[in-house]
């Protein structure tokens, strides 16, 4: 299905998307209900209690901190928070829910209305057809900027709920439950402390919904609330995507689309959606409302289940725990504690430093990035951050990328990035060396200026010594001297390249070439 | 609002109860008249009545975010009726879940 | 010496009785596996008996107190626990075939503070399914039989636990109360039975039937035990976010200052209900007059929305318990079918083969008042019910410290005589609103019914928190009255 069959059916249909998100609050120590200890894999059934088993008779107690983690997500993504909320019942049965009712929230949820700005440039920004405002979309206008447009897209609720644990199908293909024989049900997962996120249908693109989902990731890292791996669940985003003919004001029938695991299958699964719907209306069918599966290897979504029955959760107050009621003045300590977010520190590395937007968005994309910026920026100077940007975005990112660590993990600390770049600035080093410097410090933890010394790279900048070594170079080489003389100037290089051998490389080449043409004359 | 047989399979597959016919009737008979005096309610005049869903009004009860020791992996397992030593053993899902 | 008789000996006695050396924390035990080889095969009462437990919790008070260690409030006293309560090294099967071999993997709290306190473990005690009656006729493993009349129910659902004490078994057991549990079988079997206040008590490892109304207490011979034991197992538990975090009063040091000048309600417009014996009538009469002789200032009170409380209680009740027993699945534990096709034949057989009559036909009614197009109709506006009713003991609470009502309408009945299940319901009329505004209430024996010659009981309903003043009043009347606990059954064997 390629892109250019996205773009024509855009043409005539738009697209209505909402997304919803499930984070897993990794930053709790414990889970939702239970003194549990969060973590990922492990041996099955060995982070269990009676509380997170459902065993007869036990009581969930919720964690203080897992609901200010979500009032700080809410404030983050500029919700209101409720003064009074409370925990309901989502009753229906299912193997990895152990109580056979999942302790959720309903119509009192801790966050609700806030809104995310989505910044789309790029190719992307094809997909939004009516950019130009030839066709009018309801739902918020984008605002063109600079080489792409920004949108404000809603936030209808986040809540606050209990996970489930894991089931192994066992005996079909690939862990399928098709064709499973049977399965192993794992309760280590179950009750870790879940938000979940539901977004206005202000989506109107897949390329819109990938960039919803990546800037909430980088809130959510940057608060430190979880480390949304969609690799391990940490971040499940599932999303429901109508069509409908451009310019009709009634919504089309949605689809609700799972297991997208990445990024690119977000926009994938939603590009192939929407082809897939605009093909049944064209051919005169009907799109039925089910939910959908995305296979990332098929690169296409398929029914789930043709015998599923219309649910009834049952909903009510939860009767083993109170309500909550939240003064104003807890709310706004909360706020006061609210990091620097990824756009106000995107901004901010633009308006100090004068960097390129799309670096200044890199660096403030995370904060263990950003940080590691502002303590190499804090040393260098600020006139240096420019170096500073171009050294973590070049050498440095290429370093933690190809060791598979994190920008904090890396042997280069800022101080010792800080000091690398002034080893350049003040001519010690050529910036040819200084790759070799930084891949050196990168391997051994050493400071440059220790391995610019221990490999004698310094660079010879006395005039006096050059001249030295460039009268000899002169006077061996008569015939070039004379050419050179004679008009044919190119000959500069070769007598560069002498005198570069001749000091082993550390002549600095902007005094050298100054010498000779001196006296060359 | 009388209770109906098809209600009450209805109300059956939500509880996952598998009835008999002869217990479908015997409860839509037993059930309808329950309800018969349970309808007392609806001629209440309750508009504006706060409902109560606690009968002490204490709000915030939570708990610190502290480790504390779980069970052990076999007194978990010990009264499951299928297990393989690790995790728990069911049969394969065919449809009947209403996963979400 | 004569086999000690715990029949003669209220809870105190007997720890006391082993602080002073008159007998020892094993012989207790010995008397009360005694009494049940002697009548248990007749009423049981009991499902398990834990002697492996209970021996070894006697001797680590007798080993206490040769070293002269002070025993603790309950060191050696003889207790039952109702089969709904978790306890290690025992199955805990609420009377049912869904958890006949369920092995407990953690302790209910109400118990660990009741072994804390130095009882002794006897065993697990009888009840209606799930609690789920009125009777012990829907216990899945036989009912119990009434010590007073072997042929009439002990009440319910803790019937176990009221025949159990009734019988001399144990000094003292616990029971749980969801719309009448203690207070209707210690009325029906001449017990004292104590409901706390919603909260008071922690109901971490009681399994769940109605979580916005369950309470876990005592059931004894006579009020000082009932205090004592409350004292032992009250007070908040970080496990349950319901529980209270007021301080427990000190109930047994305040039983002596005796009513007067206290405001005793007489709940009169409920007592003109059809159903209601007339004799059960008089002695609530018979009890307001013995108020005011003490020296109390008797007044009546109206409970106008008290009436809609079985309606009320049996929306929410079954609602929440639905919702509670939907986890006994057949997966992590509890029975299971093992020729199940998928998962949901799986859940539908297992759960309709574990669970009996009753039971199916509570999670029906509950399911059914939570499903869509009905919550409103049904829950919602019980739920509305359920605050006139707390608005009622609001002001009547503002005018008196304590009210009288019949605990139940009549005396035992005989078994299968209320086969229609509301007319079974109707025997908690006047238990089940202190349920829904979570008061106190404390059933006390009121005197025999001359036509049976079958108990009756006196409900005491006391506010939020008020357990000292409840029990005050109790120990007054009962004083008073010297109502004779011992039932015929236990007389003939002295004999």
């Amino acid at each position: 299905m390629g892109k250019d069959r996205l773009l024509d059916v855009l043409e005539r249909y738009e697209a209505v998307i909402g997304l919803e998100i499930h984070t897993e609050i990794t930053a709790a120590n414990t889970k939702m209900f239970c003194g549990c200890p969060v973590a990922f894999g492990g041996e099955p059934n060995t982070r269990v209690c009676p509380v997170c088993l459902g065993m007869p008779g036990a009581l969930p107690v919720p964690n203080e901190a897992a609901i200010e983690w979500t009032v700080l997500a809410g404030l983050a993504t500029e919700c209101d928070i409720a003064l009074w909320s409370q925990f309901h019942r989502k009753q229906y049965f299912y193997p990895d829910m152990p109580k056979d009712y999942q302790i959720s929230q309903y119509d009192l949820p801790f966050c609700s209305g806030g809104v995310i700005d989505v910044e789309v440039d790029g190719p992307g920004v094809a997909e939004r057809l009516d950019l130009d405002g030839d066709v009018v979309a309801d739902g918020p206008s984008p605002v063109a900027e600079d080489g792409g447009y920004r949108v404000p897209i809603g936030i209808t609720r986040i809540h606050l709920e209990e996970d489930t644990g894991k089931m192994v199908h066992v005996g079909g293909s690939e862990g399928r439950i098709a064709g499973a024989t049977h399965s192993l049900v794992d309760f280590n997962r179950a009750g870790t402390p879940l938000m979940e996120l539901v977004s206005e249908p202000d989506i109107r693109t897949p390329e819109e919904a990938r960039r919803f989902a990546q800037k909430l990731r980088s809130i959510w890292l940057a608060l430190g609330v979880s480390d949304c791996s969609m690799e391990e669940g940490s971040m499940r985003v599932d999303g429901n995507v109508s069509i409908r003919p451009r310019g009709q004001a009634g919504f089309g029938t949605k689809t609700e689309i799972k297991n997208m695991n990445s990024f690119k299958a977000l926009h994938d699964a939603l590009a192939y959606e929407i082809v897939r719907q605009a093909d049944l209306l064209d051919a005169g069918e009907a799109v039925v409302q089910e939910t959908r599966h995305w296979d990332a290897t098929a690169r296409r979504t398929s029914g789930l289940r043709s015998k599923e029955e219309a649910h009834d959760y049952r909903y009510f107050p939860e009767p083993d725990m109170v309500p909550f009621s939240f003064e104003p003045a807890w709310i706004e300590g909360l706020a006061a504690q609210l990091p620097e977010l990824p756009d106000a520190r995107r901004d901010r590395y633009i308006a100090e430093y004068a960097l390129p937007k799309a670096d200044a968005a890199m660096l403030a994309a995370d904060s263990e990035t950003g940080c590691y910026f502002d303590a190499a920026v804090e040393i260098a100077g600020t006139d240096r951050a420019k170096q500073v940007a171009n050294w973590m975005l070049g050498d440095l990112t290429a370093h933690v990328n190809a060791a598979g660590i994190a920008i904090g993990e890396a042997r280069v600390t800022p101080a010792m990035l800080a000091e690398l770049i002034g080893l350049v600035e003040d001519g010690t080093i050529s910036g040819k060396q200084a790759k070799q410097v930084f891949a050196e410090a990168a391997e051994t933890g050493d400071a440059p200026g220790a391995i610019v010394e221990a490999r004698g790279m310094k660079q010879v900048s006395d005039t006096g010594a050059i001249e030295v070594v460039v009268a000899a170079v002169l006077e061996a080489n008569p015939a070039e001297v004379e050419s050179y003389r004679a008009g044919k100037t190119s000959v500069i290089g070769f007598f560069v390249g002498q005198v570069m051998r001749e000091m082993r490389g550390q002549g600095n080449p902007a005094v050298v070439n100054e010498v000779l043409r001196r006296m060359l004359g | 609002m009388a209770i109906t047989e098809a209600d009450v399979r209805h109300v059956a597959m939500l509880a996952r109860l598998a009835l008999t016919d002869e217990q479908v009737s015997a409860l839509t008979a037993e059930l309808g008249a329950l309800l018969g005096h349970i309808d007392e309610l609806q001629h209440l005049d309750l508009e504006g009545v706060e409902p109560t869903a606690h009968p002490l009004a204490m709000t915030n009860r939570t708990r610190a975010d502290v480790v504390v020791p779980g069970l052990p992996r076999e007194d978990a397992l010990r009264n499951a009726p299928d297990t393989d030593g690790t995790a728990f053993v069911v049969p394969a899902i065919t449809g009947g879940g209403d996963a979400s | 010496m004569t086999a000690l008789d715990l029949s003669a000996l209220s809870a105190r006695q007997v720890r006391d009785g082993i602080a002073r050396g008159d007998f020892s924390a094993r012989e207790a035990t010995e008397a009360a596996y005694a009494r049940i080889d002697a009548l248990d095969g007749e009423t049981h009462a009991f499902l398990q008996l834990t002697p492996e437990l209970a021996y070894e919790a006697a001797d680590r008070v007798d080993a206490a107190r040769a070293a002269g260690e002070d025993l603790s409030p309950l060191a050696g006293v003889p207790a039952g626990i109702k089969d709904n309560m978790n306890l290690v090294g025992t199955r805990t099967t609420c009377s049912s075939r869904m958890l006949e071999s369920y092995e407990s993997v953690y302790d209910c709290t109400a118990v660990r503070r009741l072994l804390d306190a130095g009882a002794l473990p006897i065993g697990k005690l009888n009840m209606d399914e799930f609690a789920f009656g009125s009777s012990t006729e829907n216990s899945a493993f036989g009912p119990t039989r009434n010590p007073w009349d072997l042929e009439r129910v002990p009440g319910g659902s803790s019937g176990g636990s009221a025949a159990a004490v009734a019988a001399g078994m144990v000094s003292i057991s616990l029971g749980s109360d969801t719309g009448g549990s203690i207070r209707q079988p210690a009325a029906l079997t001449g017990t004292v039975g104590m409901k706390p206040t919603y909260g008071r008590v922690s109901r971490y490892g009681v399994i769940a039937f109605g979580s916005s109304l369950d309470q876990i207490g005592p059931f004894t011979k006579n009020v000082d035990d009932s205090a004592l034991v409350l004292e032992a197992i009250a007070g908040e538990d970080p496990r349950d976010a319901t529980s209270a975090t007021d301080a427990v009063d000190a109930y047994a040091a305040a039983l002596e200052s005796g009513v007067r000048g206290l405001r005793v309600g007489l709940a009169t417009d409920i007592l003109e209900i059809e159903g209601c014996a007339a004799e059960v009538k008089q002695s609530v009469l018979d009890a307001a007059e013995m108020f005011a002789s003490l020296g109390a200032e008797v007044g009546e009170v109206a409970l106008p929305s008290a009436k809609h409380g079985l309606s009320a209680y049996y929306i929410i009740g079954p609602a929440e318990a639905s919702s509670n027993l939907a986890r006994f699945d057949g997966i992590r534990y509890g029975h299971r079918v093992d020729d199940a096709e998928d998962v949901l034949d799986l859940y539908m057989r297992s759960r309709t083969e574990g669970f009996g009559p009753e039971t199916i036909r509570r999670i029906m009614l509950g399911t059914y008042a939570l499903s869509a197009g009905y919550y409103d109709a049904y829950y919602g506006q019980a739920q509305k019910a359920r605050t006139r009713i707390i608005e009622d003991f609001r002001s009547a609470f503002e005018q008196f410290d304590v009210v009288l009502t019949p605990t139940t309408p009549e005396p035992a009945f005989r078994f299968g005589e209320k086969s229609d299940p509301y007319t079974m319901y109707l025997n908690d009329f006047y238990t089940i609103p202190v349920n829904l505004a979570g008061n106190c209430a404390i059933s006390v024996p009121s005197g025999l019914c001359s036509s049976t010659g079958m108990p009756m009981g006196l409900q005491i309903i006391g506010d939020h928190f008020a357990e000292t003043t409840v029990f005050k009043a109790a120990a007054a009347y009962e004083a008073a009255l010297g109502f004779d606990t011992t039932p015929p059954l236990v007389r003939a064997l002295a004999r």
